[in-house]
Order: C-alpha cells, then sequence, then structure tokens
C-alpha cells in the first residue's frame, strides 16, 4: 500500500511523519502492555508465597508461608490506625525541614562569611551523624539537660533537622537556576531585595524544588519509622511491633505494616508525578 | 534647554581593569543617542552604570535634576540608586522577562509591586503599553510561548509602563534571530518618533544612521568621537571609529 492511500481514521490522509510517530506511539504502548502484565504476575506470585497452599510435585511436598489470618483480621484496625499518625510525623517534619533547607540554602549563597559558616557547619554535622542518633538524642539524651520533649516533637524536630539539611541542596540548585538576568530585571525596576526574591526569585526557585521536594516526602513516609523506637509515638511501625512481639506474630504484624507503606508509597508517587507534569506544562 | 541625563567624570574598573575613563556625557530631553563600539570597549558597562546596575567608582551621575554622587555610602545611597531607577527604564539584550509571570503580569509587576498603584489603574497602563509595542493580543500568554522578537517587544513594554525619563537599550536586537530584529527595532523607532529620551548601545548601524540624533564612539573606556549620524558615518576624524565603521559596510 502506498503512502497516499493509507487514511486515517478522520480520513485525512497520514503524512510518513505521522506514520512513524504511531508507529513508535505502537512500541511504546506495547512495552506498557507488557510491564503491566509482569507486574500482575510477579504480585500474583508473591500472593501465593504467602498463601499457605501446600503441594506436592511427585514425591517432593511444598508448603508456601503461613500466615495467621484470625491475627491479621483482628488485629488490622489497630495496625491501620496508625497510617494517620505516620502521615501526619511526615507533613509536619516536611514542613520544618522545608523552612529550614530554605534558611540553609540562602545562607549557603550568602556573602556573609559567619552566615555560610552556620549553614555548612548545620549541613556537615546532620549528614555526618545516623538520624536514628539525632532521633534518640533528642528524645533521651535531652532529658538530661532538663528538656523534656514529647516523642511526637522530638521526632519531628530529628527529622525535620535531618532532611532539611539534605534538602538544603535541593532550594540550593533551585535558588541557582534563578539566572542573573532575573535579579537585575528586578532591580531595574525599582525593586528592593525583599521584593526582588518574594516576587521573582523565590517564586521560580519554589518550582524548580516542588517535585524534588516530593521525594524526600515519600523518603521521609519510610524513615518516620525509626520514630517508633522512642516508644512513645503510636505510629505504624510502633503498633505493628507492639502487636506482632506481644503475640508472637511478627511476620504477620511486618507484613501488614509493610502493606501499607507500599500502598501509601505508591499513591504519594503517583501524586506527586502529576504534580510533576503539572508543573512542567507550559515550562513555567 | 537643560540635559536629562548628565554624566560627569564617570570611572569604572574591574579591579586594576580601567573600563571607563573620565567620562563626560550630556543628553537632552527627547534626544536618541546610540552607543557603537568594539565589543569590550565599555559601552555596555556604560549603560549599566547609570542604573548602578554596574558599580561606577567615581564621578557623578545626574539623571532628571537627580544627582548621585558614586562615592555616597548607606541608607542615602539606597535611596538614591532606587530613585534614579525609577527614573530610568532598562532593556536587556536578553530580555529577562519573568518566566513565572503571563505577559501582562510581567508588565504589571513594576507598577503594582514597586509604585504600589491600585491594580485597575496598573491594568490600564499595562494594557496601554502593550498597545505601543503590538503585543496586546498576546496578553495572557507565558514568556516561553512567545517569540524572541515578542519578547523584547514585552520588556520594552515593561520598563514603558514605569513612565522613565529615559530608556536605556542594552544591545536590544543581539540575541535575535535576523529575521526578528526588525520589529523590535520598528517599536524602538516608535518609540523615538513618540518624544522618548533613548540611550541605545546597538551594532544595528543602519538603524543607527536612521534614528539617532546622535552618535557617541566609544574605545577603550573612553569617548573618542560624537556627532549627528551623517557626520559620524561619512566624515569620522577617528582611525578607530573609521575601522570600526569599515566593518559594517561590506
Amino acid at each position: 500500500m502506498s503512502l497516499e492511500t493509507k487514511k486515517s481514521s478522520s480520513g485525512r490522509t497520514k503524512s510518513q511523519g505521522d506514520l512513524i510517530f504511531d508507529a513508535q506511539n505502537a512500541i511504546k504502548r506495547k512495552f506498557t502492555l507488557n510491564v503491566i502484565i509482569s507486574w500482575i504476575l510477579l504480585l500474583l506470585f508473591l500472593l501465593f508465597l504467602f498463601s499457605g497452599i501446600k503441594f506436592s510435585i511427585g514425591s517432593l511436598d511444598f508448603k508456601t508461608i503461613h500466615l495467621d489470618s484470625a491475627f491479621i483480621k483482628e488485629n488490622m484496625g489497630f495496625v491501620a490506625s496508625g497510617v494517620g499518625v505516620t502521615i501526619g510525623i511526615s507533613v509536619l517534619s516536611i514542613l520544618f525541614a522545608t523552612i529550614l533547607a530554605l534558611l540553609a540554602a540562602l545562607g549557603r549563597l550568602s556573602k556573609i562569611p559567619p552566615v555560610y559558616a552556620l549553614s555548612t557547619f548545620y549541613v556537615s554535622l546532620i549528614r555526618g551523624t545516623p538520624l536514628y542518633l539525632q532521633i534518640f538524642f533528642f528524645f533521651l539524651a535531652l532529658p538530661q539537660l532538663g528538656i523534656i520533649l514529647p516523642g511526637l516533637w522530638a521526632g519531628v524536630l530529628a527529622l525535620g533537622l535531618n532532611y532539611g539539611a539534605y534538602m538544603s541542596e535541593i532550594f540550593r540548585a533551585g535558588l541557582s537556576s534563578v539566572g542573573k538576568g532575573q535579579r537585575e530585571a528586578a532591580l531595574a525596576l525599582g525593586m528592593n531585595q525583599s521584593q526582588m526574591m518574594s516576587r521573582i526569585v523565590l517564586p521560580q526557585a519554589l518550582r524548580f524544588a516542588i517535585p524534588p521536594t516530593g521525594n524526600e516526602f515519600i523518603a521521609m513516609l519510610k524513615d518516620s519509622a525509626l520514630v517508633s523506637a522512642t516508644g512513645f509515638v503510636h505510629e505504624l511501625m510502633w503498633r505493628a511491633t507492639k502487636v506482632g512481639r506481644a503475640q508472637f506474630h511478627n511476620l504477620e504484624a511486618l507484613i501488614m505494616a509493610a502493606v501499607f507503606y507500599w500502598i501509601m508509597t505508591l499513591l504519594f508517587t503517583s501524586l506527586q508525578g502529576q504534580l510533576e507534569t503539572r508543573l512542567a506544562r507550559g515550562d513555567r | 534647554m537643560t540635559a536629562i541625563i548628565h554624566l560627569n567624570h564617570l570611572e569604572k574598573y574591574f579591579g586594576r581593569l580601567h573600563v571607563l575613563c573620565d567620562i563626560c556625557l550630556e543628553i537632552e530631553p527627547k534626544e536618541v543617542c546610540c552607543l557603537i563600539g568594539r565589543s569590550g570597549s565599555g559601552k555596555s558597562t556604560l549603560l549599566r552604570c547609570i542604573n548602578f546596575l554596574e558599580e561606577p567608582s567615581k564621578g557623578t551621575i545626574e539623571v532628571d535634576g537627580l544627582s548621585v554622587n558614586v562615592g555616597i555610602k548607606g541608607k542615602k545611597r539606597t535611596d538614591l540608586v532606587h530613585n534614579l531607577r525609577l527614573k530610568t527604564g532598562m532593556v536587556f539584550q536578553e530580555f529577562n522577562l519573568f518566566p513565572h509571570l503571563s505577559v501582562l503580569e510581567n508588565v504589571l509587576e513594576g507598577p503594582v509591586t514597586v509604585q504600589k498603584m491600585d491594580r485597575q489603574k496598573a491594568i490600564q497602563i499595562a494594557e496601554m503599553n502593550l498597545e505601543r509595542v503590538g503585543m496586546i493580543s498576546k496578553r495572557d500568554e507565558y514568556p516561553n510561548r512567545i517569540s524572541g522578537g515578542q519578547k523584547q517587544r514585552v520588556a520594552i513594554a515593561r520598563a514603558l509602563a514605569m513612565e522613565p525619563k529615559v530608556m536605556l537599550f542594552d544591545e536590544p536586537t543581539s540575541a535575535l534571530d535576523p529575521e526578528l530584529i526588525g520589529e523590535v527595532l520598528a517599536v524602538m523607532k516608535k518609540l523615538a518618533e513618540e518624544g522618548t529620551t533613548m540611550l541605545v548601545v546597538t551594532h544595528e548601524m543602519e538603524f543607527a544612521k536612521d534614528v539617532a540624533d546622535r552618535i557617541i564612539v566609544l574605545a577603550e573606556g573612553e569617548i573618542i568621537e560624537q556627532g549627528v549620524p551623517e557626520k559620524i558615518f561619512s566624515n569620522p576624524v577617528d582611525k578607530r571609529t573609521q575601522t570600526l565603521l569599515e566593518r559594517y559596510k561590506s
């Protein structure tokens, strides 16, 4: 069939460029479809592994992992009610971290030596010590100095400080992405420094920083599990270990928590993906 | 008639490099001056010193009766520089439109944020200036969706919306594709005919010949020659002006 006679559904003759584009799209669609099928198969296999089914091939007997469904049913509500706490801790911590990261990034770009030093000192100290230690520090070490923080606030403080240090790089990149010409144009219009920052530089820098901050939030959802170590924050991980240990059903309890974490991650990853495409549109 | 721009013994050093040497210049209201010279001759620096985007090292700058001594420090200096910038509108080589704001919002930004003008009134002024540069039909577009020539016209409208006494143009067409230069020069020519005081750093010799009242030639940080276009283009005195113009003839 010659190219001229091949018609699209609307009856319009398609150019060779359109045909190549369609062919490439078909290849992409096929690939995506196969990936989805494979995912479903892997998921079914995982479910099968935990199904408790016994079967034999010839003289060999096989047994998959058996989970106590009565225990799961009984404790589902208790574990699930940790989801809200986990998300709550993560939201508070990411807000705190964002403020710190922005300040640290501004400090890092400052021409004033003590300010620059303060910013790099903070980042170095936090990145040079484990998050687990930092959480314990706020919860266990501070009371020795007479400062007693509730577990939740110790956790939020530690997570916020920790993520703030790592996220300062994101905000620094965001601020640097706003060119010198933008600042000059703002100054030439007669803006002062704070107008220039609030109207021109920060809106552009933040738009740049939103997608990577979303990634950090998703990582935070999982790192918030460390806060359970304080024993006073009843989030997902704490609840799972509590019921698991009490009834020696750690296998079921941890799997329940894992499923919740996984679902949360999937949900927020897809939200973040949508946000990213929205921000990318129109090259704004 | 009193001069609207008055530069008195202006000097600029970059470290030990002497980029502007003893510049004295007066520009009359409604005058259109083109600054020409080889790259590195200091013409952009001179322009950028007038609104303190570049810090001059010595001398005084006077715009519309507001005199700023370069040596002044502190809060008083910040205020003077701010007022100086309000009297000058600047158009950049790279347009520098704000990409997160629409065309209209770009033009509104100065009146609303800096002059604290009522938004409705500012919109009227912005629309009038977009009309002037022929960009009113794109008022709701974002800068990345319009061409380079259109961006520069919006940038001109953005500067005009502040109703400056003088417009400064820093190589406004140098970053444009050749086929887009004409529309920007046409707008500038229109402004000149409307009586806008303009100081233009340019390599567009045809434009300079056609529109300028005066050509100022810079070389090695000094004004080596100035005069009406006919004189500079047909009868340049300085050897360096002759070589400069030679290159544009071929």
